[in-house]
This record gives C-alpha cells, structure tokens and sequence, in this order.
C-alpha cells in the first residue's frame, strides 16, 4: 500500500515537473570578436546556469541550452548575417555587436527594448555607468545593455621620447598635458619628424595610425573641434574647417614622412607587431591593443609604453579627446516573450560585476560598472586601473544615428583620398560635403 | 509537335536556370532600386512606430506645438481606465492600493511609474515582470509602441486625442519601413562619386580588355602556335594556372611581390631604388597593379580560344604561303589574323561584360584605393548595398548601382551580337565552306 502510494507519489511529480519543465534554447552571436573575448558569450552560459538555480529554488524547472557563435569573418559577415537572419525570422536570441547597430536595427524591428523586461533601476543595471547606458540607448528608449567599455588612447614609446629630449617626469606628465591642451597634435608631428630624423624609427613610422576605418578617426576631427552630432536637433554635423584640418593633418603627416603615403591597409598582424616593439615612434590604438602588446612580445608594457587622450589639434576650437565604442547586448524580437524574457535576464545577470571583470581583464577591455572597479581580479589590474582613470571619464561615443554609416564610411573616403595624395584636403571636404549633402539632405546641419 | 515537346523538355532545365539565377536577380535588382530599402527600413515592409526622432522630424514639418506636445508628454496617468485595467489584471485590492497612493498623478516615463510601483512594495507585483505589465495598463502615450498597420496606430491617436486632421503627417513619418522612390538615380546623377566610379570602370575595362584579354592572349596564342606541340602545352598550361589559383592566394602572391617589404621592393633596393609600396603609391602604380592583376588572368581565356581557332585553319593554307616565300609575320598578318575575326570578336564580347561585373581582384589587392583611385562601378554597388561599419545597408542605392550595371552589359551584348553579327558567326564556319 505504502510503496504504491509512493509510486504514485513519484509518478504524480514526474508529470509536474514535465508539465512546469521549460526549455530554452537561447543563441547568442558576437560581431568582432576573438578567442580572448570569449566571455562575451561564456558569460551567458554562466548567466544560464544561475538563472536555472534560481528558478530552480522558486520550484520552477527551467532548462536553458546556450549556443554560440563569434568566427563570422569580420563586421560586415557579421551584420549581414544578423540582418539576413533577423529578416528570415531566424535571428540569434541575443547578439553582441557595436552600438551603431541598435539606430538601424530598432527602426527595422530587428531587437526589442530591454527595458522591456528589465528593472534598470535595480543591481546590476543601476551600478552600469550612466553614459555608458545612454550609448545603449536610442531615442529615448534603453534598447541594449554595455557589454564591454573601451577607448581609443594615443600612445608613446618612451625610449624613442627620451632620445628626443624629454626627460622621464616630462614623459610622465604628458596625459595631464594633453588633457589641457598643451601638447598637441602640432608637436606630435614636431616629435615624431625629429624621431624619423634620428634614426629612430624608420620613415613612415614616426606616426603610425591605425591601419583601416574604424571609430578612431572620428577622434582627429573632434581634436580639431568638430563635432559629429547635435543633440538638439538630433542630426549629424559636418564641420567644414575641422573636417579640413584634420585631413590637412594626415597629408602633413605624410609630407613629413613621419607617415607612410600608403599606410591604410598595412597587415594588421604587421602593425601590431611594430608598434608593440618600438618600430614606430607614436600611434594610437585601443586599449584592448594592451593584451596584444604583451602577446607581440612586449614584456615591460608601463615602462615602455606612454599613453594619453587623443591630443587637441591645437587650434582654438580644438580639444584632447577620446572616443568609447562599447558592445552592446542586444536582445531580437523572437515574437515569442517568454524568450525575449529570459534572453534579457541573461544579459542582466552577465552584467554582474564579477561576471563582467572577467571579460573586461581577459580581453583587456575596461569595466561597465562602477563596483567592478573594487573586484579584484579588476583592482589588481595594472592597466584597467590607469586606462579607467585616465582615460574613461574624458570618453564619448560616436552617435546612434540611422545615417551615422553613410557619414562615416564618407569621412574615411575622403580621408583616404587627402592622405594618398589623390585630392587636396579641400578638395575632399567639397566633395565630400557634396556627396552627404546630397545624400542626407536636411538629416545634416554643416557647418 | 511531340518532337517539340521533347526538345521543350530538354530546355527546361536550362530555362529553370536562367529564370532562378539571371532574370529573377535582375527583377529583384530592378524592384531594389525603385526603393529606399537599407538595413533600417527593413525589407519585409514595416510597422508604424512614433519615436522622440519622429516628433522631431513633424516638428520641422510644421506640426502644431500644441498637437506635439500632446504626443510628447501624454506618457503615463494614474486614471480610472487604467485602474479598471488593473483591477481585472491583478485583482481589486491592488488597485485600490495605486488609486490611493497614486491614483491621478501622470508620469512622464514607464521607467518614473515602474519606480513608485515598486515603492508601494505591493506583493502581487513585486517580480519585475508583473511591475511593467501593471505600468504599461496606463501608458497614454502613443510614442515607442510598434503597430503593424496604419490604421491601428490612427485609432491610438484618436484614442489619445489627436484630431483626424492631424493625423496624416503622423502617420507618414511613423512608417519604418521602405517605400518607392526614383531618388536613388537622382543621386546617381548628383553624386560626385559616381562619375568617378564610371571612368575608373572604363580604364580598367578598356585597358585591361585590349592589352591582355585580347592582345595578350592573341599573341599568346599565335606564339605558341609556331612552337613545338609538347612545348607549347607545357607554355600555355603556365599561363593557366593564375586562373586555377583561388584569387586571394593569388593576389597575396602579388602583395608579397609589390608590397614596400616585398619581392620588387627588396630586390631594388640595392641599386639605391627607394623602398615604396609597388601596389599602392600612387593612383599610377595602382592602376598598372590592378590591370596586371586582372590582366594576367584574363589572357588565359584568350589565349585557349585564340590557339584552338588557329588550329581550325587548314594547314595547307600555311604550307602553301610557304611554297609562295611568305614570312612568318606574313602568315600572321595575312592568313592567321584574317580568320580570328570571330573568336577576337567573341572574347572582346565576352570578356566585356565579365570584367565590368567582376572587382574581386580589385577588392582584394587595391581595396579600391589609393583613396578609391581604383574603385569600378561594381565595387561601388557591393560597398554601399553589404559593406558599411556603421551598419545601416543602403540596398536600395547599391541596386540601383547594379541596374545601371545590368543595363549597360545588357545594351553592349546587344550592340555587340548586332555589330559582330551573330547570326553569321552560328553559320557554318567560313574556313570550311
């Protein structure tokens, strides 16, 4: 009697659970990543875990299946096949990817709001840095939480600074130098010219900038005061005469000889290897490139490395300055919530500062939130700890705008055409201010 | 008419391939560019969704203000319909408990009401989940919510108070998804681009079509010709093999030679030459690369069509210009040439059409540049419809950059089987008649 009973018993909870029993199988796809950012969808899979315990102590049976993908080629594979996917209605359930994307893909209805689903005022999201947060946020509306945070600092080698004269204390008070102005992008050309006039470095490799298009060049018009938004009227801005001299700094550059004529579109794997072992004099990159350095053989990375913000321009309009481009996690419209749902609360639960450090220190990428900065695996970082300092606070982003591409990808076209010496700079500006008067037509304001 | 049948069948399958694989893609391409179709706008079509850019966008448009900030601030109210809402949803004694704490104030964000829900610490909608359900229940604005058709986002507006009169321009500007336009060939013809891209299509089709696809390849073929058998298959067999290499093996073969470290580079360098990127210096160095480039691979094709029609040509033609004392340029100028009409005619016809449709080559070595010195018109249409770092694909532009493709290739084939006159290179061949 008893032991049917307790078959029943057993039998009767069996049935339950597989009545409550739920199943998700949740895919995440991340743009522009590699082996050392892995945590970007590990922290989903840590995510998944928690959130099946939890559940799991509420009495409910969740079962989460993660799935991931991040070899696509590069960014364009990457945004192709997020978008085919999305338009076959078979999109990834949570995608890693630039915030530029979320401007395009919320008009198409490619990704739903996570504020949808999430308490923003509650830990972690509260604890997430506020302007990173509105990076993440597009008319009005918090479509994706930061992922990772970054910016784009310009760099020394030290050795190379001290045989042209500057004493160590000098080296060292450089970020405080630029920041106020003070050293600019004038006497980068000056010192990188007396570098490749010593023998230093090589020609061409006095300044070597970075080797393709990407945020980066943004910040060169920002030195020279230009601005790539206005807020106000929520449209884009073409500065004419900081457009000009930031060309006009390139094509210097190049005269110089401090910058090879065909620098864009040098091997990667190439440049790393320079820049990390003193072939160039100066350059600027990200502060992920830190992990690389070590990895290209640069042992000594503090004592041989300065950094600062992106020099000002050093006219009167111009300001040093760093750009942000933070990943973001983006959540698809799957037309079923309940996915939406637990898709969400994955990405909150990877948002949790211990999770998230260890992206941030494996991938060398800065925190998120404020209260990773007292996790120690973040604290004991050497170079988290100087570029969030440094760095982080002096950082803004490129705009969430529809159009934001079209100007872009035209900025750089220009750029290349001054710096190769096919066009003057003012010949590009016009050409360039043509091409996006005519395509955007009142979405810019030029200046 | 059963033999038709049968012949008709034997067609479909090639009929099937030509329909799946060339008239539907320019169909579609055709669509394309009648559209404003990228990335934002979608390609199934769209929803109607007013956003703080939309209210915006109606501002510059002329809206009323008052109408504006109607849309604008409507946000969120604590009233009598929502509570209703409510009461149904979780229960009477919640209800009571909002209209007490909150009942008539208005929140300008979910976000604001979200916050002071959470304050009353009320059981039932203590999960966050069940907090947004309860605050969206008094969601009067309009702003942020997808509808899928016009109409419902109308009858939201009416809801809202928004006047029938008004409501058109809303209407319009809150559709995310593409519509037809003609702009796309207006910017064709404006951009200064554009013409740029045409010219380089017309140097690099031009140049790369009669130095090597043709005359490359027709001297390739006559050369050969006069060698002996074995030695002139090993030869040709030589000049096949760039077009048996995948391409981005073969043009890495072709950086490591002209790149700054490169094969040319250090080689030179000892006779004081300066150490440049061979590719990539100058608008000059990048042409000559991209037509060496394509060149070399194209004059194969030439070469295999060019030496089987020289082996059609009856051999007692040479031998007797033999008896007669005539030279080997003679032969050349006199029996050879005279009879490659056709295939010169077919592979300049050919090749054309190949060349202004491919850029692989080009996009693989030059990358378009130095400062799209070298970007073709094809190129351009890949760019702009797959190619953006800032995400948002302009299909719609990119096609219409297609189609201008597909007319011009569709136009020369035509101007080229009327001008070579096709129907007498299908005839029985001249040599044999």
């Amino acid at each position: 009697m008893t032991k049917r009973l307790l078959s029943a018993t057993a039998l009767c909870s069996v049935l339950a659970a597989t009545a409550t029993a739920q199943t998700y199988e949740i895919r995440v796809w991340s743009g522009g990543s590699s082996e050392a950012d892995s945590y970007r969808w590990e922290a989903i899979e840590m995510a998944a875990d928690i959130l099946e315990r939890e559940a799991a102590i509420r009495g409910e049976e969740i079962t989460i299946s993660i799935e991931y993908m991040w070899e696509f080629g590069g960014w364009a594979e990457f945004k192709q096949a997020v978008t085919l996917a999305a338009e076959a209605g078979d999109a990834p359930e949570i995608v890693v990817t630039s915030h530029l994307d979320i401007a395009p893909w919320s008009q198409a209805g490619y990704i739903v709001p996570v504020e949808d689903y999430l308490d923003l005022d509650a830990w972690p999201l509260s604890d997430v840095y506020p302007n990173l947060m509105d990076i993440a946020a597009f008319n009005g509306v918090q479509w994706g939480i930061p992922q990772d945070a970054e910016s784009r600092p310009f760099f020394f080698w030290r050795d190379h600074m001290r045989a042209i004269g500057y004493s160590d204390a000098e080296i060292d008070a450089l970020p405080e130098a630029v920041l106020a102005g003070e050293y600019t992008l004038q006497n980068v050309l000056e010192d990188a010219t007396r570098a490749v006039e010593m023998g230093l470095v090589e020609e061409g490799m006095g300044f070597s900038p970075r080797v393709s298009n990407g945020p980066d060049y943004a910040q060169f018009y920002q030195s020279f005061g230009g601005e790539l938004y206005d807020p106000e009227s929520g449209k884009l801005v073409l500065d004419r005469a900081a457009m000009t001299e930031f060309y006009q700094f390139f094509v210097d550059a190049v005269a110089a000889g401090v910058t090879s004529r065909t620098h864009i579109g040098t091997d990667w794997n190439e440049w790393y290897a320079d820049v990390a072992n003193g072939n160039a004099a100066m350059w600027h990159g990200g502060t992920w490139h830190y992990g690389r350095y070590l990895s290209e053989g640069n042992e000594d990375f503090f004592g041989t490395v300065a950094f600062t913000l992106i020099p000002a321009g050093g006219t009167e309009a111009g300001r040093a300055n760093t750009i942000t481009h933070p990943l973001v996690y983006l959540v698809t419209d799957q037309g079923d919530d309940d996915v939406q749902n637990i898709a969400a609360q994955l990405v909150e639960i990877a948002t949790e500062p211990r999770i998230n450090t260890l992206h941030a220190i494996k991938s060398a990428h800065l925190a998120v939130a404020e209260s990773q900065s007292s996790v120690p695996l973040y604290a004991q970082d050497p170079w988290a700890d100087a570029a969030t300092s440094v760095l982080l606070p002096h950082a803004n982003s490129q705009p969430n705008h529809p159009d934001y591409g079209v100007y872009s990808e035209a900025m750089w076209s220009g750029l290349e055409s001054a710096w190769t010496g096919v066009q003057t700079p003012e010949e590009a500006v016009a050409e360039l201010e043509a091409e996006l008067v005519s395509v955007l037509g009142d979405k810019l304001i030029v200046r | 008419m059963r033999q038709d049948r049968i012949g008709f069948l034997f067609l479909t399958p090639a009929l099937i391939a030509v329909v799946l694989f060339y008239l539907l893609p320019v169909v579609m391409t055709a669509v394309f560019a009648f559209t404003n179709m990228s990335t934002s706008t979608g390609i199934r079509g769209g929803d109607y969704m007013l956003t703080e850019g939309s209210l915006r966008d109606l501002r510059e448009q002329g809206l009323n203000e008052a109408t504006l900030s109607h849309l604008a601030d409507a946000g969120y109210v604590v009233d009598a319909e929502g509570l209703a809402a409510l009461a149904e949803a979780f229960g009477a004694p919640l209800a009571e408990r909002v209209e007490a704490a909150l009942g008539g104030q208005s929140f300008a964000t979910g976000r604001d009401l979200e916050r002071a829900l959470r304050d009353l610490r009320a059981p039932e909608i203590r999960m966050t989940r069940d907090r947004k359900r309860a605050a969206d229940l008094f969601q009067r604005s309009v702003l942020n919510i997808r509808h899928d058709t016009a109409a419902a986002l109308a009858a939201d507006l009416s809801a809202a108070g928004i006047p029938q009169s008004e409501q058109d321009p809303i209407v319009e500007v809150a559709y995310t998804g593409w519509s037809w336009t003609t702009r796309n060939f207006e910017l064709l013809l404006s951009l200064p681009s554009t013409a740029r891209y045409a010219i380089n299509t017309l140097i690099y089709v031009a140049l790369t079509l009669v130095i090597f696809n043709v005359g490359l390849g027709l001297f390739l073929a006559i050369s050969t010709f006069y060698l002996p058998e074995r030695t002139a298959a090993t030869f040709r067999a030589i000049w096949f093999m760039p077009r048996i290499l995948p391409p981005v093996l073969y043009v890495l073969m072709w950086k490591w030679l002209m790149w700054d470290n490169g094969f040319l580079a250090s080689a030179l360098a000892p006779f004081g030459v300066e150490r440049i990127n061979w590719m990539m210096h100058s608008e000059y160095h990048a042409w000559v690369a991209v037509i060496l480039i394509n060149g070399v691979v194209g004059a194969s094709f030439g070469m295999i069509i060019f030496a089987s029609a020289i082996k059609a040509i009856p051999q007692t033609m040479l031998l007797a210009s033999e008896v007669d004392g005539a030279t080997r340029w003679q032969q050349v100028r006199f029996i050879i040439l005279p009879q490659m009409r056709w295939p010169i005619l077919f592979v300049t016809a050919y090749q054309t059409l190949s060349l202004l449709a491919s850029f692989e080559y080009i996009l693989l070595s030059t990358g378009g540049g130095p400062g799209s010195a070298t970007e073709v018109w094809a190129m351009a249409a890949f760019r702009t419809a797959l190619n953006n770092y800032g995400g948002n694909l302009q299909y719609g532009m990119g096609a219409t950059f297609a189609l201008v493709l597909v007319i011009i290739g569709t136009a020369l084939s035509l101007l080229y089987l009327r001008f070579f006159n096709f129907q007498a290179l299908l005839a029985k061949p001249r040599i044999e008649r």
